[in-house]
């Protein structure tokens, strides 16, 4: 009979033997414990991992905030810009070097806020490249002001009389951009993150992944890791993801589902 | 052989065809073998009713200024004609519609304000054009028949250009517009037989280089396209956009992509994102789209990313003056960001040399693993003048990246500290050599790193680096004799032609006077600079800037009397507004 320890034992050789780790850096992650940022970088290393890509050929680009010291963590390239520019130069990066990888990663006042100009460009040229949106609907990284995702009425030092703004929502955003590939996600299901990267990546085309997740320090009210985990569940099975029209009219009504809302049928070759 | 040396001026209201006919002049001219250098003027709105001006100067020598003063105007409309009044000679020739369509108020006709000594040539454009051709349209060309036919110019040249030019509306509207150029030939020929004033033409030229007809902004294409550009990022601004255009028709034979993005920070965030690749890649626009990619630049400084921006001064601040020339971006080109943040700033100051430094401004950028701003403006941008086509060698314009040793795969340090303040640089792509760029005070290996210590190092490592940049920079030149000088003149950019015109007039009139050319403005070479100023007993500094920007980078070097002389008018400073101030300093001194 096995042993708990002996269960651990066994556990810690298969994620070595597995060489999920060696995509990271020797940098110690700096969010807080309980983020939901790890669960987003090993789902995206575990995808990096799983297709078989080497980490030179990998580039991360990143804006500013939390999420923007992503490329700190990795083991690849990375280039870690200023506040919502991430995607303008992964763009640039794919047309400098067709043959990388190309992730930009980012939050949601990165990408929703200040860089918010920049995402339907980015759809609508639809350049290989593959945009990680970590959305917790906070700045988390100036301690806790509501960000352009941020429910109506959370209360912060810089909104004492709670959010009054419609919040955005970011798939929906994608969707309407003509974003080739969109999918929605959850930090809390890094395996589910892993499953839509690795589509993602292979598929040619801006792909869109929509993370939801939690900021421990700073929200304690909306997108705590319980009420995330309660509310969300997959798409229904049978799901199509074939029709833009279809997936659009699903999120205009629908918060929780996740999994991939949209991916463009490729085309013949041409 | 008389030297000749011609400005004519051709002045219509938008939609007259005043720029079409200056364009076309500029070419038959050139073709016929003049020295050309000519500057349109124009409204900032398409629609705008406003007024057309072009000027073009010829001659047999070089033209290195515009003049202010017009010997030939033609006048498309007289109302519009009127306020060029005071810039002609005493003895301008004036040619003007002697039957415009409907009767000409009042006191507008230019013919009514023409002093004495002018000569006056009128002819009916609009009846000549339509009769030739079934529109008056052309009446822009038949005002070049009566140029032509007046100055005895090669009218071939002419003809083969009108061709040429509209070829593209069909033959009919081609073949139109040269019966409109001939009747108006035909008409100054037969209708002033005795008033003709033939123009001595230059002798053909014979084993010459080939000469083209560039403005500023093509010369800054070619020059990209010659350093090998790969990927161009930009976004419509005047006076920057042709560049855009120009490439946009040639780089994608040549393998390359022009991108119009959705604003200037992502064109600068593009070009941060090819040349971390190792693909050149260049963005150009104005001081409104400058001030945007500000945050970038700097980040660029910081990351040590390589990037070539054109910065096309037009007048300031903010939107400011979109068709007008100013010298007002230096300050924010050499400074402009938060923290300190050396990079090198290089500023042309003739269509020639903007071929030159666009072209040098990519190894520059690559070995210096910094922004790169090439720093023009309207007037050079926008200028045509007649150059030999200009050329660069392989070897100036050679990749110029320092990559790291093979051996340091796996122990590779981004921002190693350098005597030089170089560090190699590896390409995103390279095995065993996964770094990180950043915008973070960063330590040798790119992490993150805010310690006292660190801060200093990498700021000195920075600094030290564009400081070395110098090596590759060309020094100031000067004009005029060595010794002691009354007056010395420091100019940069589209200036400095205005001001070596200004001190060759002053050195005609045997005053000691000189010009010193500066077109590395950061970092600039003070012992160069600081030596001619200790030659003259006052430095001169024009700038077409209010607050004499120049001035305020390089001034602290002299150690003499300073005098600027700043113009805030949206024209270029002309060289006898430079000369006028020569003479008032030298007088100062004599009494």
């Amino acid at each position: 009979m096995k042993t708990p320890a002996r269960r651990l034992a066994e556990k810690v050789q298969s994620i070595q033997e597995s060489n999920v780790f060696n995509i990271r850096s020797g940098e110690l992650p700096t969010w807080c414990p309980g983020c939901g940022y790890f669960g987003i970088h090993f789902g995206i290393n575990n995808a990096l991992q799983r297709l078989g890509l080497d980490h030179h050929q990998v580039v991360i680009v990143s804006g500013i905030g939390c999420a923007g010291r992503y490329p700190f963590f990795s083991n690849t390239y990375g280039h870690h810009t200023v506040h919502g520019r991430s995607l303008p130069v992964a763009q640039g990066v794919k047309l400098g070097n067709p043959n990388l990888t190309v992730l930009a990663v980012g939050g949601d006042g990165d990408g929703l806020g200040i860089g918010g100009g920049h995402f339907p460009h980015a759809a609508r040229r639809n350049f290989d490249i593959n945009y990680v949106l970590f959305d917790n609907s906070i700045y988390g990284l100036t301690k806790g002001q509501p960000s352009p995702s941020t429910p109506k009425g959370f209360k912060t030092k810089a909104s004492p009389e709670g959010t009054v703004d419609q919040p955005l929502n970011a798939t929906l955003l994608a969707l309407s951009y003509g974003a080739t590939f969109v999918a929605r996600l959850f930090a809390g299901d890094p395996e589910g993150i892993t499953t839509a990267l690795m589509a993602g990546i292979r598929h040619k085309g801006f792909s869109f992944f929509h993370v939801y997740t939690s900021c421990v320090t700073f929200d304690k009210q909306f997108k705590t890791w319980n009420n995330l985990t309660n509310r969300v569940r997959p798409l229904p099975a049978g799901y199509d993801p074939a029709d833009r029209r279809r997936a659009i009219e699903r999120v205009l009504v629908d918060d929780d589902s996740l999994g991939i809302f949209y991916q463009e049928p490729p085309k013949g070759k041409e | 052989m008389n030297r000749i040396d011609l400005t004519i001026e051709i002045c219509g209201l938008s939609g007259d065809g005043t720029i079409a006919a200056g364009g076309l002049l500029n070419e038959a001219m050139s073709r016929a073998g003049f020295s050309a250098l000519a500057f349109d003027s124009y409204p900032a709105e398409i629609r705008g009713f406003g007024r057309c001006v072009t000027r073009s100067r010829f001659g047999f020598d070089r033209q290195i200024a515009l003049e202010n003063q017009t010997n030939l105007l033609i006048s498309l409309d007289d109302e519009q004609s009127l306020s060029r009044l005071p810039f002609l000679a005493a003895d301008a020739v004036v040619l003007f519609d002697n039957h415009p369509p409907s009767p000409v108020a009042e006191g507008k006709s230019i013919a009514g304000h023409a002093r004495p000594a002018m000569s006056l040539f009128g002819a009916p454009f609009r009846d000549l054009a339509a009769a030739a051709s079934g529109s008056a349209k052309g009446r822009n060309l038949a005002a070049l028949g009566v140029l032509a036919g007046l100055l005895n110019l090669p009218v071939d040249a002419f003809r083969e250009r009108i061709g040429k030019k509209f070829k593209s509306k069909g033959e009919k509207v081609a073949a139109g517009n040269i019966r409109s150029f001939d009747a108006g030939l035909e008409y100054v020929l037969k209708t002033y037989p005795d008033r003709l004033r033939p123009l001595p033409v230059p002798a053909a030229p014979a084993g010459q280089a080939e000469k083209v007809l560039w403005s500023g902004n093509v010369a800054i294409g070619e020059g990209a396209l010659a350093a090998g550009l790969k990927n161009y990022f930009g976004y419509p601004i005047t006076p920057a956009t042709p560049i855009m255009e120009y490439l946009a028709a040639r780089l994608p034979a040549k393998g390359g992509r022009v991108l119009q993005v959705e604003d200037e920070i992502s064109a600068i965030g593009a070009v941060l994102g090819s040349f971390y690749t190792g693909a050149r890649a260049m963005t150009a626009t104005s001081g409104p789209g400058f001030a945007l990619m500000t945050e970038l630049i700097t980040q660029a400084v910081s990351a040590e990313s390589p990037a070539v921006i054109v910065d096309a001064q037009r007048g300031g601040p903010s939107t400011g003056l979109p068709t007008k020339t100013e010298q007002s971006d230096l300050l924010a080109a050499v400074f402009g960001g938060p923290g300190d943040t050396p990079r090198i700033v290089i500023a042309p100051t003739d269509v020639t040399e903007c071929y030159h430094l666009t072209a040098r401004a990519f190894p520059l950028a690559e070995k210096y693993q910094t922004p790169v701003i090439v720093l023009t403006d309207f007037y050079l941008d926008n200028r045509v003048e007649n150059i030999e086509r200009p050329s660069i060698s392989a070897d100036a314009v050679a990749d110029a990246l320092l990559k790291p040793a093979p051996d340091q795969a796996g122990s590779y340090h981004r921002y190693q500290v350098t005597p030089s303040g170089i560090s190699p640089r590896a390409l995103p792509g390279t095995p065993g050599f996964q770094h990180n760029i950043t915008g973070l005070e960063h330590d040798e290996r790119g992490v993150p790193d805010f310690s006292p210590g660190n801060h200093q190092k990498m700021s000195d490592k920075r600094d030290r680096k564009i400081q070395g940049a110098l090596a590759d920079l060309d020094p100031p030149e000067e004009y005029g004799d060595p010794g002691p000088l009354d007056v010395g003149v420091v100019a940069w950019g589209s200036t400095f032609g205005s001001a070596l015109d200004a001190v060759q007039s002053a050195r005609d009139q045997g005053l000691k006077v000189g010009c010193l050319k500066i077109t590395a403005l950061f970092p600039y070479h003070e012992d160069r600079i600081q030596a001619f100023m200790d030659r003259s007993k006052t430095i001169l500094i024009p700038e077409l800037n209010h607050s004499g920007q120049l001035n305020t980078l390089i001034g602290h070097l002299g150690r003499g009397r300073i005098v600027r002389l700043n113009q805030s008018t949206g024209i270029p400073l002309y060289p006898s507004t430079i000369l006028g101030k020569i003479h008032e300093l030298i007088g100062e001194d004599r009494s």
